[in-house]
């Protein structure tokens, strides 16, 4: 009956001077009202990103299982103990690719991992929202500020309680920090599923910081875990190789290193004299100047190995000081196989195992150099 | 105004753990750097390394898990770990640098501190024997006694009394630990250049009243008040 209505209006695309709006039984009585079909049209724009229903996402994890299986069982293996890595590998096969770009070729992941983490709907048939703070714009925010507020409040209610009956200095309880990190704005944006600021983000962190320096804070320690990441041990992250021996039984290493666009390789030989030949040549030829022999000799003369070892070197590419960086660092990592693990943090720390990450800075447009810009003439 | 507020930011700057002080209020990166934030100076003394873990209080032993787990960065090329690498030196050599000829500065401060020594060694000859202990061959020593001396005691500031505003005095305390190798740098500069106008040989700015004068005199020179800035007594020795 509407619809019969509206196919009037459709055609007529005018004001109809004679309205026959047969009221059904229960129906409301419909009034013509002057429109066009341009605000009859869904506005696209207006309606925001595409909402994803909680029945839609679980529509879709469930095809995705169900394809999982039958990936499986198209590539003859067990459906069970059929992983990701798999899936990838499948895909690769069956759907070969040659774009460049890879997040352009066909994938097939979890659901969870496409479809972006949305907030379900905030409001109920009312209209009226759930949480209290919904106006704020930023209800998770702003709600997760209050309850860390509201554990400082507890935890200095506690403090008082043990002071008045003085037993706060034996129950001193503190969370130990050391070998975490705090939560970066990108893993606290993704735990509230809201858009923050980096004023918002570093609101919450200072006030977690001032949490923690509550002498018994240990009360909410599992709360605050939950704000920080493991930080591994840094020297974990490097590869040493072990020591190779030649036809001679000295024992020898070797190592690559790299400054700006220099590259060099090290071959450091054990029962040696402290000669150094660069390119088939003695270092003190080569690099005429002192600062660089300074800097081939300094992962020596940091480990106390100067007269011990011999070193040959291939260097090229990059000027003088950035070759001799060069090896510098390759006959640090190669040093690596001779000493003690604590030898090798302390050479860590001492930045001789880091590769300079310094390049030459590009020109830009509109400037004179890479910062340096033409000279300000006011007229 | 400015001091307190910055000085409550640097204080949460150093309890911020170092991937939020990137994001500290007020603090805005404006030099970005290769090196991300979390990355720390590397240390190249070899005695900090020869002390046991046992032996470190619980401080240090913090400061040390702590730094196990940061990153560190690359160290630069004119530093080493050997006794010969001077932080001050290195800086002056930079300074003095000129479009990048690294070469030409460094031979010219060795050169110097060749000279101070050649000078010290036959002071030290002609000296009768009580005088000898006083006599300081070092050139290093002197170098850094040099630079001690050219920093500024007194400093000028702006106060706003009665609408005008007055250059007032004030005592300068580390304020001029950078000004004074550029002061150095600059007079020595000055005293080089007339030299060579006088068609004397360039080397001869190792003999100005820089290396004799400031280095060897002893310092009790600031308590006069009335000649506070050092450029006027240089100016007035060059002369």
């Amino acid at each position: 009956m509407a619809a019969a209505v509206r196919r009037v209006l459709r055609a007529s695309r005018a004001w109809s001077a004679a309205p026959r709006a047969r009221a059904a039984p229960g129906a409301q009585t419909l009034r013509l009202i002057y429109t066009t079909t341009a605000v009859q049209k869904r506005n696209v724009a207006a309606s925001g990103p595409e909402k994803y229903t909680e029945a839609f996402i679980k529509n879709q994890i469930e095809e995705f299982n169900l394809g999982k299986r039958h990936l499986a069982n198209m590539m003859g293996e067990d459906p069970e103990t059929f992983t990701q890595e798999d899936i990838d590998k499948a895909i690769a096969y069956l759907f070969p690719s040659g774009l460049f770009e890879k997040r352009a070729r066909p994938i097939m992941k979890h659901p969870t991992e496409i479809f972006p983490k949305q907030k379900a709907i905030q409001w109920g048939e009312d209209h009226r929202p759930f949480h209290f703070l919904f106006y704020t714009g930023k209800q998770s925010f702003y709600s997760l500020m209050h309850e860390i507020y509201g554990k400082l409040l507890d935890i200095q209610k506690y403090e008082d309680h043990l002071r008045a009956q003085s037993l706060l200095a034996e129950n001193r309880k503190l969370i130990n920090l050391i070998g975490s990190r705090w939560l970066i704005k990108e893993e606290l944006e993704e735990m509230l599923v809201e858009k923050l600021s980096d004023h918002d983000y570093s609101m919450c962190i200072q006030l977690l910081e001032r949490l923690v320096t509550l002498p018994c804070c240990g009360i909410e320690e599992e709360y605050v875990l939950k704000f920080r990441r493991e930080l591994s041990i840094q020297l974990k992250k490097m590869v040493i190789e072990p020591l190779q021996y030649d036809e001679q039984g000295v024992a020898f290493s070797t190592g690559e290193g790299k400054r700006k666009t220099s590259r060099a390789t090290a071959v450091i030989y054990d029962n040696g004299s402290g000669k150094i030949t660069v390119n088939g040549v003695d270092y003190l030829y080569y690099f005429p100047v002192m600062q660089d022999r300074e800097q081939l000799m300094f992962p020596f003369q940091f480990l106390d190995r100067l007269g011990i070892h011999d070193m040959i070197c291939t260097v090229s590419g990059g000027g003088r000081s950035s070759q001799a960086g060069a090896i510098r660092l390759a006959s640090a990592r190669a040093l690596c196989s001779f000493i003690t693990e604590n030898e090798v943090e302390f050479m860590r720390q001492a930045g001789l195992l880091t590769a300079d990450p310094r390049v030459r800075e590009r020109k830009k447009p509109g400037q004179e150099g890479a910062r340096r810009k033409f000279t300000w003439k006011k007229r | 105004m400015a001091a307190p507020m910055a000085g409550r930011l640097a204080a949460l700057g150093r309890r911020l753990a170092p991937p939020a002080r990137a994001w500290l209020p007020g603090l805005t990166q404006v030099r970005w750097s290769r090196y991300g934030p979390s990355y720390l100076e590397p240390e190249v003394n070899k005695e900090v390394y020869r002390k046991p873990l046992e032996g470190m209080s619980e401080e240090e032993k913090t400061e040390w898990e702590l730094k196990t787990l940061q990153p560190i960065k690359a160290t630069a090329s004119n530093v080493t770990s050997s006794v010969f690498s001077d932080p001050t030196i290195s800086k002056f050599t930079n300074m003095i640098m000129k479009g990048g000829n690294k070469v030409l500065a460094r031979s010219i401060v060795t050169q110097t501190l060749e000279a101070i020594k050649r000078k010290q060694i036959e002071k030290y000859h002609q000296a009768s024997e009580e005088e000898r202990e006083s006599i300081e061959c070092n050139p290093y020593i002197i170098f850094h006694q040099a630079l001690k001396n050219c920093q500024p005691i007194i400093g000028l500031c702006n106060v706003q009394k009665g609408g005008k505003t007055y250059q007032v005095r004030v005592f300068a305390d580390r304020s001029g630990e950078n000004l004074a190798p550029r002061t150095a740098a600059a007079e020595a500069g000055k005293a080089g250049a007339q030299a060579w106008n006088a068609n004397a040989r360039w080397a001869s700015f190792m003999q100005s009243p820089l290396h004799q004068e400031s280095a060897l005199r002893d310092p009790s020179w600031q308590d006069q008040a009335e000649n506070p800035s050092c450029c006027s007594y240089f100016s007035a020795s060059l002369g």
